[in-house]
């Protein structure tokens, strides 16, 4: 009876979504896949082999024609081009003597650079030698490091993961961490600091971070939730911040106090909706809401309890219908995003990884 | 500790990567309010319970990953919980080769001996 209930509302989920507003999204699978999947069906159409292993991040070009995904396993680098979902280019950083860790980048407008935040492990006669963490430009067709520069001391604390943009015009780089690491592109030096730090969200680690892996709205604009907290009582607040990635500008509009933890923010196509994930609790306590939000005036409209999982993360759909939880799994729960409601449950062909989620229309 | 100094690069190295996570003199305005302590989970070979598993860190059993196989992939990817899984990076990076989806297929994740 369940299942018969599921195959009726996965069917009226695909009949929701017609062939020509449904995208194609996807996901990262176990062991070394990248799954494409029809979001109107609801189903993997295709199955895309990595040859360096196993996808840890997931990053489309400005222009939508080019995937390029990391690898842990061997430290690799992969690029997809969309259209015919073919790799163009592949190769690993690894070699027997140095090793990379390394969760994500992103490639500049060229398409010749790929920009990382990690650390390089050289073995040594005794022992390894771990560096500091640096950022990395990686040269795509000599398929090697060409630039290293450290990070300065304070922002070594802190973990390398965390959502690197660039700016249109190629000279500025930002990584989002703790605080946001504004850096210049000709020399690699780190310029300045915002005191503005991504929302804590426990396992949702660098994924989902706003619009689909770091999914530009507008070009050159990147809006996402961040919080603040202010020296003295450390009250934390979250709000929307919009950051022009050419100025290095920015504006916060505070929202309210910030709950336990807060995904990243997933905006509709047309830029007036944003939604998140709010958690309370902790372990067997744990409670998980979606909440949504009016861009347009930067306000929280509604919100609605869903039963969550241990580790999830947080998507939405191409045509920002419907919001996903995937992770920890092979299925996508599929909620509608106006009522906020399940409505069907995907089985996919693999475990996915914690490559997040890329959707293209 | 602070009767050891260290005498050769290496043990710099070292000291110098703990006195990086090293509590810092700070106003008591800028101090973070105190962690409620966690109870003891023990970590073995065989006696492991974690996160995930048969408890979770706080000691509890409600709300865990159901089933186990469900989180058992970025266990071994992460290395969060080294001793119950193999170690992707480093040693088994074939371990679930022949094995797509956990939950169903767990018998043919690969078998390792140490």
């Amino acid at each position: 009876m369940r299942m018969l209930w599921l195959g009726l509302i996965a069917l009226c989920s695909a009949g929701a979504l017609s062939p020509a507003q449904a995208g194609t999204m996807f996901l990262g699978g176990y062991p070394s896949q990248l799954m494409v999947i029809d979001e109107g069906k609801g189903a993997v159409t295709q199955e895309v082999d990595l040859k360096t292993g196993l996808p840890m991040s997931m990053r489309l070009s400005d222009d939508q024609k080019l995937l390029y995904a990391t690898t842990i396993t061997t430290s690799g680098i992969e690029v997809m081009d969309v259209a015919t979902r073919k790799i163009v280019n592949s190769f690993s950083l690894n070699t027997p003597a140095t090793h990379y860790r390394f969760t994500g980048g992103v490639p500049d407008r060229t398409g010749r650079y790929f920009y990382i935040l990690g650390t390089k492990i050289d073995k040594g006669v005794d022992s390894y030698r771990v560096s500091k963490q640096q950022f990395m430009v990686v040269d795509l067709q000599e398929k090697k490091v060409v630039r290293t520069a450290e990070l300065e001391p304070d922002d070594q604390k802190f973990s390398y993961r965390g959502v690197l943009m660039l700016s249109p015009d190629g000279k500025t780089l930002y990584a989002f961490r703790d605080k946001i690491i504004v850096v210049n592109t000709a020399d690699l030096k780190t310029v300045d600091h915002f005191d503005l730090a991504k929302p804590d969200f426990p396992g949702m680690q660098d994924v989902s971070f706003g619009g689909g892996v770091g999914r530009l709205q507008k070009p050159g604009q990147f809006v996402s939730l961040f919080e603040t907290q202010d020296p003295y009582i450390q009250n934390k607040v979250f709000g929307i911040a919009r950051l022009d990635l050419d100025t290095r500008q920015f504006t916060f509009t505070p929202i309210g106090p910030s709950p336990k933890a807060l995904s990243g923010l997933e905006v509709s196509p047309d830029g007036k909706s944003g939604y998140t994930v709010a958690i309370n609790g902790d372990l067997g306590n744990q409670r998980c809401e979606f909440w949504s939000f009016d861009l347009d005036k930067n306000k929280a409209l509604e919100k609605s309890e869903f039963q969550c999982r241990r580790r999830f993360y947080f998507g939405i759909s191409g045509n920002g219908r419907k919001l996903y939880i995937y992770g920890a799994g092979f299925d996508v729960a599929v909620y509608d995003a106006k009522t906020l409601k399940p409505e069907a449950d995907w089985q996919l062909t693999h475990d996915t990884t914690i490559s997040g989620m890329v959707i293209i229309q | 500790m602070k009767h050891l100094r260290p005498v050769n690069r290496k043990a710099e190295r070292i000291d110098q990567a703990a006195s990086m996570i090293e509590e810092d003199v700070v106003a008591l305005q800028q101090q973070q309010p105190p962690t409620p302590p966690k109870p003891h989970v023990p970590m073995g070979c065989t006696l492991s319970f974690s996160p995930g598993w048969e408890v979770d860190a706080g000691g509890g059993t409600a709300g865990l990953c159901q089933p186990v196989e469900r989180d058992i992939y970025d266990c071994y990817v992460t290395c969060f919980w080294p001793v119950q899984v193999p170690d992707h990076v480093n040693y088994s990076p074939d371990w679930a080769s022949n094995c797509a989806i956990a939950t169903k297929d767990w018998r043919k994740l690969d078998l390792v001996f140490p």
